[in-house]
């Protein structure tokens, strides 16, 4: 395995189960700026950063998918446990800041027990000792580092109270480590008696270091409710009750019935919101690149380089750039409503019926990130434990409508809408998602069936998730993480879309075949768009088209399509910038989408003044893009994340074929019925 | 003997044991269903399953099939 650090470094390693508020204490200690970095020979993502500056400690840190135990169960834990026993042979000296929460003292504590008897060196970050207050009980830090033996330390992840405790408790352990070595740690098995063990001895040392905090009311009235059982003795009972206000608020979110109403009132408000928050950002940036644009054409004389910059450059991801706000509203959303404690709800109610079609309630998650972005979606099936069913959830999360297809459908749709009733485009596009996830279901379902051919099976499926107590979640932990996974989003699919469109470019540029266009009663805009459109039936792009024009006549459209379909293949949303090119968007005084639209309704077939965007070929074009798996990166990752080429190649030929027998039943069935 | 998942609202039991035969045993007592801890049916799904139990001050839901498998008195 490649060493992924030096080996006189000195590394903290956050270990903690989910929720214990690891995250906030990373972004506490981390410097301004993280990494996400792959695990070697995975694609696991987990976070490096160094220690903040300010507190003149030279180490690095590193944040780590949430564990529960040191035996995994799960490729994400797996990942996480691996890195702890990795980091013991490459470093100098290992940390472990073992994040506790102080109100599930009684849970937690098996993950802190199991580390240290492995050997590790292990700092207790208690977290989140307000709730316990809350509850009336204490804890005694002092009392619990002696019975662990190793340091405790209160921390609070919001207002950084403690953490000049946790920097001097790490310097100590630094200076020990240096002093003394590395000390040996053992990868060891845990049974099912060794468990209970260290849960028969957490018990006792919980039930050591927790007082309850007695009211400030005469000790007379405590005796005499004491005495009245008013006022429990022990600390366990009051210390295992449930939060009171979660259990309020679920009362009806996991009621029932009322659970399964406001489950898909959420989700319709998610979906809504992306569309109506984000338009006016995105008319916003739309703009911004229309006057680039004109800026560019108003002062560059004409010729091959100003079209190399508007209509190559900008045009191209000006296309694409439209729709990162709708991406960053959509990673907000899902931020918010992770941090609330309610995806883990949505994936309970929703386990039962995706059990049924070989998915679990674990796939909830990870599906819903796919209609962000497929690439996040399938990282984040390592949750799930069960192979097959992660496959299963892999194999469908293509079919998500992704945010990439946004642009797509945003353009065919916009030729259904009259001019007056805007509202039918909302109507259209969540009839499309509608459409799409019942679809992918009847897929999963299918491809469930015949899953022993297709995915590798095996059976233990198991549905085991904790509830999270309701809280309000951390604005700037949420903003923090848009941030990174929109810019990672931007970077990754920004180049691509770049290098197609200059490609694209010179295909439809080159020859650079431009006649002498005679003709004194036309203006010189019109000379020049006759030169274009000869230009352009001359370039290579044309000639390429026309070798796959037999293809796209079945489905009632032209070579000219059939070029943008097939460059989008890199990137669905090339689709538009492709579209664009060239249809040639010669009028820049409007809008991008607008002015294309114009274009391409006046588009004809070959020679013929049939139109070839008509509402069967655009409904085509929509049924097509449901489906076909139109992404390189994400066949890229679908292959690292299930370990060989079967599924992606799978996915690939599968969902392009039903993408095209699709279409073609779409268009030719509406032609049959008299839409044309 | 009965299981957790025969469990009614409003009852509060103690676990005797976890039938090792569940591939998902262990984890249940990692989570930290062990015996002699006391446990609760809080919420049950919209199809009766999963069930969401109180345990050790938490919320864990599960799966009826898991359920099966924590002996209760």
């Amino acid at each position: 395995m490649k060493a992924l650090v030096t080996s006189d470094t000195s590394v903290l390693t956050l270990i903690g189960p989910p929720n214990s508020g690891k995250t906030s204490l990373f972004n506490l200690l981390s410097g301004k700026n993280y990494k996400t970095v792959n695990y070697p020979g995975s694609t696991v993502e987990f976070l490096r950063s160094n220690l903040s500056p300010k507190y003149n400690l030279n180490a690095e840190i590193y944040d780590s998918p949430g564990i529960i135990s040191l035996e995994p169960a799960s490729p994400d834990e797996k990942v996480a446990v691996e890195i702890l026993y990795s980091f013991c042979n490459s470093v100098s000296s290992q940390i472990i800041i073992n994040t506790v929460d102080a109100s599930q003292l009684s849970r937690h504590l098996l993950l802190t027990k199991q580390l240290i008897s492995s050997g590790f060196r292990v700092i207790v970050a208690l977290t989140m000792k307000d709730i316990l207050n809350r509850k009336k009980i204490d804890i005694a830090e002092k009392k619990l580092s002696e019975q662990l033996r190793c340091d405790v330390v209160c921390i609070d992840g919001r207002t950084g109270d403690g953490l000049s405790d946790l920097l001097v408790s790490i310097n100590c352990s630094l200076i020990e480590f240096r002093n003394n070595g590395n000390s040996k740690t053992i990868s060891r098995t845990f049974g099912k008696n060794d468990v209970i063990n260290y849960f028969n001895d957490i018990e006792k040392i919980t039930a050591s270091v927790t007082t309850k905090i007695e009211p400030a009311i005469k000790p007379d009235l405590i005796n005499a409710n004491r005495q009245l059982k008013i006022i429990t003795n022990t600390s366990k009972e009051s210390f295992n009750i449930l939060d009171d206000l979660t259990l309020q608020i679920d009362r009806l979110l996991l009621h029932r019935i009322w659970g399964i109403i406001f489950f898909v009132l959420i989700m319709g408000i998610i979906f809504t919101s992306i569309f109506w928050l984000a338009q006016p950002i995105m008319n916003l940036v739309d703009e911004l690149f229309s006057s680039l644009n004109n800026l560019v054409s108003s002062n560059i004389s004409s010729g091959w380089f100003a079209s190399l910059i508007s209509d190559g450059i900008i045009t191209g991801t000006g296309a694409v750039m439209v729709f990162v706000p709708q991406i960053i509203i959509l990673f907000v959303i899902l931020g918010l409503l992770e941090d609330t404690g309610y995806l883990a709800r949505g994936a309970m109610l929703i386990d039962k019926p995706l059990s049924k079609i070989g998915l679990n309630g674990r796939s909830f998650v990870p599906m819903l990130s796919g209609f962000a972005c497929a690439i996040p979606a399938m990282m984040a099936a390592r949750t799930i434990p069960n192979k097959k069913e992660r496959l299963l959830t892999i194999f469908i999360i293509p079919l998500m409508s992704c945010s990439a297809r946004l642009p797509v459908y945003a353009l065919l749709i916009a030729f259904f809408i009259p001019y007056d009733k805007p509202w039918i485009g909302g109507f259209l596009l969540a009839a499309i998602y509608i459409f799409s996830i019942a679809s992918s279901m009847i897929i999963a379902a299918i491809v469930n069936k015949f899953s022993k051919s297709m995915i590798k099976s095996e059976d233990s499926s198991s549905f085991i998730l904790e509830l999270p107590t309701y809280r309000l979640p951390k604005i700037r932990n949420v903003m923090r993480h848009t941030y990174h996974s929109s810019k990672q989003y931007v970077m990754r699919a920004g180049p691509i879309i770049l290098l197609l469109s200059l490609l694209l470019w010179l295909l439809t540029y080159f020859p650079d075949y431009a006649p002498q266009v005679s003709g004194d009663n036309l203006s010189p805009i019109e000379i020049e768009s006759l030169q274009d459109a000869a230009r352009f039936e001359n370039s290579y792009a044309s000639q390429l088209g026309k070798v796959i024009q037999p293809a796209m006549t079945p489905i009632g459209m032209d070579w000219r399509i059939g070029v943008s379909l097939i460059s989008a293949f890199a990137a669905r949303e090339v689709f538009v910038s492709s579209l664009a090119l060239i249809f040639k968007v010669t009028d820049n005084d409007e809008d991008l989408s607008a002015s294309l639209l114009k274009s391409m309704q006046s588009a004809v077939v070959g020679d013929t003044t049939q139109k070839l965007f008509t509402p069967a070929t655009i409904l085509g074009l929509i049924v097509f893009f449901i489906f076909a798996l139109q992404c390189l990166s994400t066949v890229a990752i679908s292959r690292k994340e299930t370990g060989g080429w079967r599924i992606p190649i799978l996915q690939l030929i599968l969902f392009t074929t039903i993408a095209y027998v699709a279409a073609l039943v779409a268009v030719n069935g509406l032609r049959f019925l008299g839409v044309q | 003997m009965r299981t957790a998942s025969e469990l009614k609202f409003g009852e509060k039991v103690l676990i005797t044991d976890i039938d090792e035969s569940h591939p998902s045993h262990k984890r249940l007592i990692e989570i930290g269903f062990t015996p002699g801890q006391q446990i609760e049916i809080i919420n049950k799904s919209f199809f009766n399953d999963p069930v969401a139990f109180s345990i050790r001050g938490s919320k864990i839901a599960i799966r009826v099939s898991e359920a099966n498998c924590i002996l209760i008195k």
